[in-house]
């Protein structure tokens, strides 16, 4: 084999070009390493740290909402989402088998969600079952090895104590819309995010921006599939890492009292409509509740996804806030207004008699009397008490229409009342320009009798129709009605006030107030007085009821039982009133749509706002009340009483809740004819 | 006959030597990858690993007290167990990471193509030194040696496993340059495999191999796609700075951010912890291992020998100098792992199996 050797020898020169070949590539190779880790060291050393910390949002809490008595209204209570990233979804077919063993459900829905996201990034992960319970969370986080791809999210869902019963005042949160995001940055000058809850309706909508607290942020360290491993502070290995605490947000304390609260609603349960109860003497809102309603908790618990859809489509709209959203003709309600105009323009005095036969003539139609075979001979204060329609036709006949607008304005009617809640309505108080500029039509002269008697065209809300009443008894003074009376901080440092705002005050004749008062008074407290049978043990109201036609109705069908009309062509019925008559502290507002009566309809709602008001804060005064009634003392008996032997009404202290969280009564005051106050559990 | 004392006397340790100091570098290197996470399916690997090791240094030592000249003889029955494995995997075998690439031996998986390699040099060795061994390599001589790649090449790339594919192309093409391919012929390569490039690469190309090439061009194109892997293991390296983050402390590979850290992203990991310095340490360990392989095939006896060490030199040479510049960056991610570092028990056989061989070689020259 020899020459063998001299053939391996002539390869030298291609086995160097080889070995020149090698050197260069490693020094190609080394420069490239120098590149990366000398001359982009630092670069690339800051992107190793960027890489696994992840700026995660730090939700700052929302703000609580309390009663006026510091009972919490809002909770924030944590809830959990199953979800799948499908970037790390592995062995899909047994992951989703076992997955839907867990979350109870078939492994069809499964892929059906994951299908409806296939178009989107992989990273992004997908919400399988909202909401799902702690069981199935343990679960979740403990088998989290046979799961690849399935993991648990925390959000904080906003609930409500007393579920629907504040609705539409305490509003609900949900999601942000992704194309309302830049226009609500421009609005409020804050930075909303994608997955932000904000409010929608009532307290949560119009003080979202007080509530909603400032978001923080918090540096994690992070694996690739974007598993948190650790909280880092700048006291870490990493330097310059700045975490920024939330904000929680701040809390609103209402003039709402819970229990009050509570009473309307139970006592309107099952019906539509609403009731308003106010302050007098400051236009604080007691209470405000509308029916139907909803669940605001369900919009954050997720729940249901098409709750909303359902409450959109529902035609009796219970997103609506029917206090101050809605409005409706008074009806008889309206008629102290049109007995004050007419008083004060001296078209009527006390002694001013009419004959009511059931109907009057003008000008070839006949307006009716509720009352077929009509009510006699009537002074101003019979036809407020028994709601004689024809006296006031007699004074709508006389009275000009921009008189009667002029006064019903004083009274803060036709216009909004300002109220710091969302899309408060107008309602209508018309008057001749108006009509004009409407319909191009001059007023009629018969409009104006439809009008005295609050039908046609007049229209209030209940929030207009309570404040009417509460104007009336105060002698004048028009509040602005509010229902929230301070913001304050997690601190309990009150950082706004709302003190009561006086609209405006105006004078009324001591003659005419007097009138109508007795009016008001007879009309809940005496024989014949059309919410005398409204009356309860130890209420002291002064009242008016109301029916309004919905639509119109032939003559001959207007006296036809309402109970047999169709529901949705029933009369509305209305009630306001205010208590104690003698001294008045609250007045109330309550529509009851299709109720057919106000007395019937309406009546108790307002007994138990303020038997449930009264009892709690005056009971002192509630004592002297059943003195009062177990005299039978008339109107002049009981402001002569009240002159002689006055008693001061003292709130009572203590203001603990006859409801407790569940909303279920556990403490019922009730009073019995010997003046006792009965306290104890309800069964 | 076989006087086992000289036989130790006179057997050259330095393969073997080098060998495993890359290979102790790399366990614990293995180590640090897979153990600094304390959780999932990787910790542990390293002891596998070294179960592969053993097992292969024990075949390679096996194989380092065969004569060369039984290469020879064996050339073409490995070459053929070669190409029916490679049969068997289209067949038969078991997916990985969306390649048909394994069989199985109960349960040991195995990787075929990386045996064939080994078949490919030893026939092309004994093709070369037979065939004309004095006269240049022209077109004509290329025809039979062309035809022996491309039988298992073909079949390595439809598994799909185009860089194992390639890379035997690149062997042939390294082995027959060493025996002296003329520079015309060379030319003439060049320019029609330019042109056979850009079709293959029009036509011939799955997706995510295009996607590979294209996310090579322009990584931050599709970060968190296919352009990831690139990203992540660039951030790794150049973190790495001069001294590197230290042993176990890679927070890339750690944190999971760069995928198959243990199979072929491992030079990543080491370049991370043990920064410019431990690179050129270690880039110095593979060079002396293939100066010294160069020096051997220029100063053995028999043709045969010293093609066989050049072709060992080039499967060795090619590993290390595509893995380590595609984790770099300089190149596409074609998945080749880096000889004696990578986690994988089919490539340290072949790795043993090449020190066993050149050993052999290494010792039979001294006889002379």
């Amino acid at each position: 084999m020899f020459g063998e050797d001299d053939l391996v020898r002539s390869h030298q020169e291609r086995a160097d070009i080889i070995l020149n070949i090698i050197v260069i590539s490693f020094a190609l190779l080394l420069a490239r390493l120098w590149y990366l880790q000398i001359y982009h060291g630092k670069m690339f050393f800051n992107y190793s740290l960027e890489n696994r910390l992840r700026k995660d949002v730090v939700r700052a809490p929302r703000g609580m909402i309390f009663s006026r008595n510091n009972v919490l209204l809002t909770h924030n209570v944590p809830r959990f989402d199953a979800i799948i990233t499908p970037q790390y979804l592995e062995g899909d077919s047994e992951t989703i088998g076992y997955l839907a063993k867990v979350l109870e459900t078939t492994p069809d829905s499964i892929i059906k969600i994951l299908k409806k996201y296939q178009g989107q990034a992989k990273y992004i992960p997908v919400v399988v079952k909202k909401n799902i319970s702690r069981r199935e969370v343990a679960i979740l986080e403990t088998e989290s090895s046979k799961l690849p791809g399935v993991s648990v999210e925390t959000f904080i869902s906003r609930e409500y104590t007393d579920k629907d019963s504040g609705a539409h005042l305490l509003g609900y949160i949900s999601e942000i819309s992704q194309e309302k995001i830049p226009r609500f940055r421009d609005r409020d000058k804050y930075d909303y995010k994608q997955g932000d809850f904000i409010g929608q309706g009532g307290i949560e909508l119009q003080y979202d921006l007080e509530i909603r607290g400032q978001d923080g942020y918090q540096f994690m360290e992070v694996d690739a599939r974007g598993r948190a491993r650790r909280h880092v502070t700048s006291d870490d290995l990493y330097s310059g890492i700045d975490n920024k605490a939330a904000e929680p947000g701040k809390n609103v304390r209402l003039t709402i009292d819970r229990d009050v609260q509570l009473a309307a609603y139970h006592a309107l349960e099952g019906k539509d409509g609403a009731a308003v109860a106010v302050d007098i003497e400051s236009g604080e809102v007691i209470a405000m509740v509308s029916l139907p309603g909803y669940d605001p908790s369900n919009f954050s618990t997720g729940l249901s996804s098409n709750y909303w859809g359902q409450l959109v489509m529902d035609e009796k709209r219970p997103l609506r806030d029917r206090t101050i959203q809605e409005h409706y003709s008074p009806g008889s309600t309206f008629k102290p207004l049109t007995a004050i105009a007419a008083l004060e323009e001296g078209i009527v005095n006390e002694n001013t008699k009419v004959v009511c036969n059931g109907g009057y003539r003008m000008g070839g139609r006949v307006f009716h009397c509720w009352k077929k075979e009509g009510h006699g001979v009537v002074d101003v204060l019979r036809a407020l008490k028994e709601s004689c329609d024809v006296y006031f036709y007699s004074i709508g006949n006389k009275i000009d229409i921009d008189v009667l607008y002029k006064y019903a304005t004083l009274f803060g009617m036709g216009q909004r009342l300002g109220i710091v809640l969302p899309r408060e309505t107008k309602g209508l108080i018309p008057n001749k320009e108006w009509k004009k500029e409407q319909t191009g039509i001059e007023w009629q002269k018969g409009e104006t009798l439809s009008c005295v008697i609050g039908q046609s065209f007049v229209n209030v809300t209940p929030i207009q129709l309570a404040m009417f009443y509460a104007t009336i008894a105060n002698e004048g003074k028009l509040w602005r009605p509010h229902v929230v009376k301070e913001v304050f901080s997690n601190s309990g440092q009150v950082l706004k006030r709302f003190e009561p705002e006086l609209i405006h005050q105006f004078q009324i004749k001591r003659k005419t107030l007097d009138l109508v008062h007795e009016a008001l008074f007879d009309t809940a407290n005496s024989q014949g007085g059309t919410a005398g049978g409204s009356k309860g043990v130890g209420i002291q109201m002064a009242a008016k009821t109301g029916t309004a036609q919905v639509i119109s109705f032939s003559a001959d069908k207007i006296f036809n039982k309402c109970e047999n009309q169709e529901y949705k062509y029933r009369n509305n019925g209305l009630f306001a009133a205010y208590a104690p008559a003698g001294n008045p502290k609250i007045a109330v507002s309550v529509v009851v749509e299709h109720g057919c009566h106000g007395a019937s309809a309406g009546g108790p709602v307002a007994k138990a706002i303020i038997s449930a008001y009264m009892n709690k804060y005056y009971p002192a005064y509630q004592k002297k009340i059943m003195a009062q009634e177990n005299a039978k003392m008339t109107w002049t008996q009981i402001q002569e009483d009240n002159r002689l032997n006055p008693v001061p009404m003292v709130m009572e202290n203590d203001t603990k809740d006859y409801y407790d969280e569940t909303g279920k009564l556990i403490r019922s005051f009730t009073l019995e004819k010997g003046g006792q106050v009965q306290a104890g559990p309800l069964e | 006959m076989f006087n086992f004392r000289e036989e130790l006397k006179r057997y050259d340790y330095s393969f073997f030597g080098i060998c495993s100091a890359i290979f102790i570098i790399g366990i614990l290197n293995l180590y640090s990858a897979t153990h600094s996470q304390g959780i999932g399916p990787e910790e542990g690997l390293y002891k596998n690993q070294i179960v592969w090791f053993i097992l292969s240094w024990v075949i390679g030592i096996g194989i380092s007290f065969i004569q060369p000249k039984n290469f020879y003889r064996l050339a073409y029955p490995s070459y053929l167990i070669s190409v029916i494995m490679l049969a068997m995997v289209l067949v038969v075998g078991h997916s990985a990471l969306g390649g048909q690439r394994w069989i199985g031996f109960g349960s040991l998986k195995f990787q075929p193509s990386e045996i064939t390699k080994i078949g490919m040099v030893l026939v092309l060795s004994r093709w070369y030194s037979k065939a004309s061994p004095e006269q240049e390599i022209g077109f004509r001589e290329l025809i039979i040696p062309f035809i022996m790649t491309f039988i298992p090449a073909i079949m390595i790339i439809i598994q799909p496993d185009l860089g194992t594919g390639m890379l035997v192309f690149l062997i042939f093409f390294i082995i027959t340059f060493y025996r002296k391919l003329k520079w015309k012929t060379i030319a003439i390569i060049a320019l029609f495999g330019m042109i056979g490039a850009t079709v293959v690469y029009n036509f011939g190309l799955r997706d995510y191999q295009k996607k590979r090439i294209t996310t090579f061009m322009d990584p931050e194109f599709d970060a968190k796609g296919s352009g990831y892997n690139a990203i992540q293991s660039k951030i790794a390296i150049g973190s790495g700075q001069f001294f590197g983050k230290g042993f176990r402390r890679s927070s890339q590979g750690a944190l999971n951010y760069l995928p198959e850290n243990h199979t072929d992203f491992i030079f990543a990991i080491f370049n991370e912890e043990h920064g410019f310095v431990g690179s050129v340490f270690l880039i110095a360990l593979y060079l002396t291992l293939f100066y010294r392989l160069l020096w051997l095939a220029s100063n053995v006896n028999k043709i045969f020998d010293s093609v066989v060490v050049v072709g060992v030199l080039a499967i060795f040479f090619c590993h290390t100098m595509i893995n380590m510049s595609m984790v770099s960056g300089l190149m596409p991610i074609v998945g080749v792992p880096l000889p004696l570092m990578s986690y994988g028990g089919s490539n340290l056989l072949t790795f043993g199996i090449c020190c066993g061989i050149v050993t052999s070689i290494s010792n039979a020259r001294n006889l002379f």
